[in-house]
């Protein structure tokens, strides 16, 4: 399978979780095939399996926006449902006692926390690292990339609490991070620790940095950096956990917390509340009551296409984990609380039909009597194009983006307006082209090699700016052609010219212009009807050195839209 | 062989092939006929009779010709065929021929060098040996056929544009309209009409590309504006909880580079869509990738709607596996659960590939309510979007994404064409 094409994932990058085929089988309680999971079970978790080596499975789920399903016991439970006992799974949670006191001065910096302790735990290789990976997913994608969510698990018995939600000065407290030997200031993990270098860029500019401490004075974590190497480590041995999720936004943190703590209480471990008290406002998480919400039967058989009786219906939510009762023509519902994804009826209508199975639907092509057409300005360049490949030349595509030495410098020109990008990849893509000319000489200097005459083409979009549209950009299509070999001349390109413009019928006039890209007297403004829409010349040979271009070029250009308007 | 050289005219060529006129007139005469009805069955008449009634083999009475005799040998035809294979004629049919402009002289220049090349072995044949039926008198070399000529380039068009417009092509005939929208598009019509919220990870700086100039642009209606507004705080009358946020109109006037193709849809379904209606576009697309096998500077992407009111999820599933059978010629095809900030229900279909197996083709969802009610659409409308860059990457059998706009004038020019 080939990665997910990007022109189509307008939802952002899905996560890829590794699986073990045995650990799964047993969260589920029932032993399935591969292949059967392939065909269908993984298909309830919105998964596909994108390799199968032994007993470890790679599983892209294609939802980003339902971290639930990022791990092998969120799998499981989809698959539960479906294959084993439906219905709400109830998480119990009793108190812990323990205390979380968020600082004032936090404000601005990562003000918010919500916590959890879950206790009993077996933990062993699979649950290990089942843990770290779901932790590391739900933090880069469902917390973009750990600023919106930052996690941190913890030994709880080596904490003593309360703990403390504080901020410290760069150069405050050492501690020794995750993986290190070695007691570091703040400042130096963000320069030093691999994950300081990898994530510092989020507390740089910052006077001071978040810092969980306990009431001993020891350091928990920097959030969202690196735990401690003392309280932030756990292994096989660990029994009880302490975890926490920072950041700017609780809707964002509550379902985060509640995706982690679900997922190990799956695996036997007890969850516990821990308060967590801000200046004047007290939380006590996780909190994992089920939500309520109604699906109206007759909404989703008008989105379904399918003629579901309300039993039906109820039985396929059930499936999906809700607790599903008809109340006359409608269904209440309740979900479970790690899911943060139901906004409307829709969102519930995909999961009754996930159920059902896509595949098991007949697919209808819609039979609409609507007529097609492609828009003028394409087929015309479609019609151009065949004319001027007729002439024996060459069509290329380049890039819209460029850059200002291209588009001005090395064309003598001084520099005018374009629309200029902010965020830049690489400063060879920083505008958008003004005109098309450039890109065909840049294209030539990299094809000096090539046999000649070389003759090319490109029909293509540039954007000037125009401050009456609405976008302040105008968008114009435009044809360019270029000529070259060791002898060739302005009449070789007015020849170009008249055929293209004879072909279609178009009068034309040619007056002499000035333009500092073309050898003077030697460049002429195209004119129709009076209105000039492009010029044609022989390159000014200062601008062949500046593309390096060691033979004669000459080349034109024209705005298609101002031919057929 | 003498200096002179006489060829036939095109009238002596016809009545090689035909037949002298009077000769034809003569034998047309199986008794007396009238004038009036001869004149229709031969041709050049006049040219007939004149010379037939001189030769004394007819004669003329009170508007009858009668046959006198019958003639087999007719010398002009004769000669006129001598000359046609280069063969002697005596001087005074020569005379006769001149006269009757049934044959011309050669010019001498023309003959002499023609001349000259006799008993030679030739390499090319120039037009001399042609017009004096001399070539019959040289030996033409004989070449080795198995070797073509010096390479020569026709002129082409780049092979992913044509992929492009035979697609587009395709899409005309299933009777999709197509739709354009502006390069630099305004973050309102980029997200915020298509329900994506402003804090969504996908517009973040490290998703989309942000201008430094110009920076803002104008925003539609009042009310279109403030009914997005309260679809993304409160789902306003769409009957969602929307995404529970304070909206910010500055961040939605901010202008950027498309980065997806749905921002043509949004516009479309604001201005009044044709209902049915089915509409495409084919657009590129900008997002701040590092370049690599995979990930050009810039993208293609094809999207387009359906919109009826009878749509449901199971047309949605059709439309998808009508591109499947008549875009990705596949018989084979499987769907998959999916997400899109802007559908529910989502799906994206797999399909079957002869040689590089199952791979995805594209994805479809229904538009969700808290996009098209606030746009003015009350009906369904199904989106769907094609991976049309990989699709020329495997018609064009590219592996790198880059070459899809290749620099390579001679990977151009030797490129076959899709057929």
């Amino acid at each position: 399978m080939v990665e997910k094409p990007k022109d189509v994932d307008i939802g952002g990058k899905m996560p890829t979780i590794e699986v073990s085929h045995q650990d799964l089988c047993r969260l589920v309680g029932k032993s399935i095939p591969i292949n059967k999971l392939k065909e269908e079970g993984i298909l309830f978790a919105k998964g596909e399996i994108d390799e199968a080596k032994g007993d470890l499975l790679k599983i892209d789920i294609k939802d980003t926006n339902r971290p639930d399903l990022w791990s092998t016991e969120g799998i499981a439970r989809e698959i539960k449902g479906r294959y084993v006992s439906g219905g709400l799974p109830r998480y119990k949670t009793k108190k812990s006692g323990i205390v979380v006191k968020v600082d004032k001065g936090l404000k601005g910096i990562r003000p918010f926390t919500v916590c959890a302790v879950v206790k009993n735990l077996k933990i062993y290789d699979h649950s290990l690292s089942q843990l770290i990976q779901l932790q590391e997913k739900v933090s880069v994608t469902f917390g973009r990339n750990r600023k919106e969510v930052a996690i941190g698990v913890y030994d709880l018995n080596r904490i003593k609490p309360p703990i403390r939600f504080t901020t410290v000065k760069p150069d405050g407290i050492k501690f020794i991070p995750l993986e290190f030997r070695k007691a570091l200031t703040p400042r130096q993990i963000l320069k030093e620790h691999p994950k300081g270098r990898e994530f510092g860029y989020l507390l740089e500019a910052l006077p001071e940095y978040p810092m969980f401490i306990d009431s001993a004075e020891e350091v928990l974590s920097i959030p969202p950096i690196i735990n401690s190497e003392y309280t932030g480590k756990v292994t096989k041995e660990t029994k009880d956990v302490f975890i926490e999720c920072s950041g700017f936004n609780l809707k964002f943190l509550i379902p985060a917390l509640n995706v982690m703590v679900a997922a190990l209480s799956d695996r036997g471990g007890d969850i516990e509340r821990v308060r967590v008290v801000y200046p004047g406002r007290v939380l006590e998480t996780p909190e994992l009551e089920p939500k309520a919400f109604e699906l109206n039967l007759e909404y989703l058989n008008t989105v379904s296409g399918l003629d579901l009786s309300i039993e039906r219906a109820c039985r396929l939510l059930n499936q999906a984990r809700y607790e599903a009762k008809p109340s006359g023509k409608r269904i209440k519902l309740l979900y479970p609380a790690y899911r943060q994804d139901i906004m409307h009826q829709r969102d519930v209508v995909e999961d009754v039909l996930i159920s059902y199975g896509y595949n098991k639907i007949e697919a209808v092509i819609p039979k609409l009597a609507t007529v097609g057409s492609q828009n003028p300005i394409e087929s015309f360049s479609s019609t151009v194009s065949d004319i001027m490949a007729g002439l024996g030349l060459q069509e290329v595509l380049s890039y819209i983006l460029t850059n200002k030495k291209n588009l001005f410098e090395k064309m003598n020109l001084r520099e005018g307006g374009s629309v200029e990008i902010e965020n830049i990849v690489s400063a060879n893509w920083s505008v958008f082209r003004t005109w098309l000319l450039p890109s065909l000489l840049e294209f030539l200097s990299r094809n000096k090699h090539v046999e000649y005459p070389q003759g090319i083409f490109e029909i293509g979009d540039v954007v000037n700016l125009d401050n009456r549209e609405e976008t302040k950009t105008k968008d114009t299509r435009k044809m360019a052609v270029a000529l070259t070999d060791n002898v060739v001349g302005y009449e070789d390109i007015s020849s170009v010219l008249d055929s293209l413009l004879r072909s279609l019928g178009t009068e034309y006039k040619l007056n002499r212009i000035e333009h500092p890209s073309f050898i003077r007297g030697r460049v002429a403004g195209i004119f129709v009807r009076g209105r000039k829409i492009g010029f044609v010349g022989e390159i000014n040979p200062l601008v062949l050195e500046k593309w390096d271009l060691e033979k004669p070029v000459v080349g034109l250009e024209l705005d298609l839209q101002g031919l057929v308007s | 062989m003498s200096g002179s050289m006489y060829k036939l005219t095109e009238e002596g060529k016809n009545y090689l092939e035909n037949g002298l006129p009077e000769a034809n007139l003569a034998e047309s005469l199986r008794g007396p006929m009238k004038i009036e009805d001869l004149k229709a069955r031969i041709e050049n008449f006049g040219i007939a009779l004149q010379w037939a009634k001189k030769k004394r083999w007819i004669r003329l009475e009170s508007g009858k010709l009668f046959l006198v005799r019958k003639t087999r040998h007719i010398p002009e035809h004769d000669a006129l065929k001598r000359l046609s294979e280069g063969k002697q004629v005596d001087g005074k049919m020569i005379d006769l021929l001149l006269k009757r402009k049934l044959i011309y002289m050669e010019r001498e220049d023309v003959v002499k060098k023609a001349e000259k090349m006799l008993g030679k072995e030739i390499l090319n044949l120039p037009p001399e040996l042609i017009k004096t039926g001399m070539w019959r008198r040289v030996k033409i070399k004989p070449y080795n056929v198995r070797v073509t000529g010096k390479k020569i380039y026709p002129g082409k068009r780049q092979p992913y544009k044509h992929f492009l417009s035979e697609v587009r092509q395709r899409l005309v005939e299933l009777g999709f309209m197509e739709m354009m929208g502006p390069m630099i598009e305004t973050e309102f019509w980029n997200f915020d009409a298509l329900y994506q919220a402003q804090n969504h990870p996908s517009r973040d700086w490290a998703q989309t590309y942000t201008l430094k100039h110009p920076k803002y642009g104008k925003l539609p209606g009042r009310g279109v504006v403030s009914r997005v507004k309260a679809a993304h705080e409160n789902g306003w009358k769409t009957g969602s909880t929307g995404w529970g946020y304070r909206w910010d109109i500055k961040k939605a006037s901010q202008l950027m580079p498309r980065a997806h193709t749905t921002a043509s849809s949004a516009r479309t379904l604001a201005n009044l869509p044709e209902i049915p209606g089915k509409y495409f576009a084919i657009s590129r697309c900008f997002r701040p990738d590092v370049i690599d096998a995979t990930h050009g500077v810039e993208f293609n992407q094809m999207e387009g709607i359906v919109i009826d009111k009878s749509l449901t999820f199971r047309e949605m599933l059709g439309t998808l596996k009508m591109f499947a059978m008549e875009i990705g010629g596949a018989k084979k095809f499987r769907f998959y659960a999916d997400y899109y900030p802007f559908t529910e229900p989502s799906v994206q279909i797999s399909i079957k590939h002869p040689e590089m197996g199952w791979i995805e083709l594209a994805g479809a969802g229904i538009f969700r309510p808290e996009l098209t009610e606030p746009l003015g659409v009350k009906e369904p409308v199904i989106a769907w979007g094609l991976g049309i860059d990989r699709l020329a990457m495997f018609k064009l059998n590219i592996k790198d994404i880059r070459e899809l706009f290749s620099k390579n004038l001679d990977w151009l020019r030797n490129q076959r064409m899709l057929i």
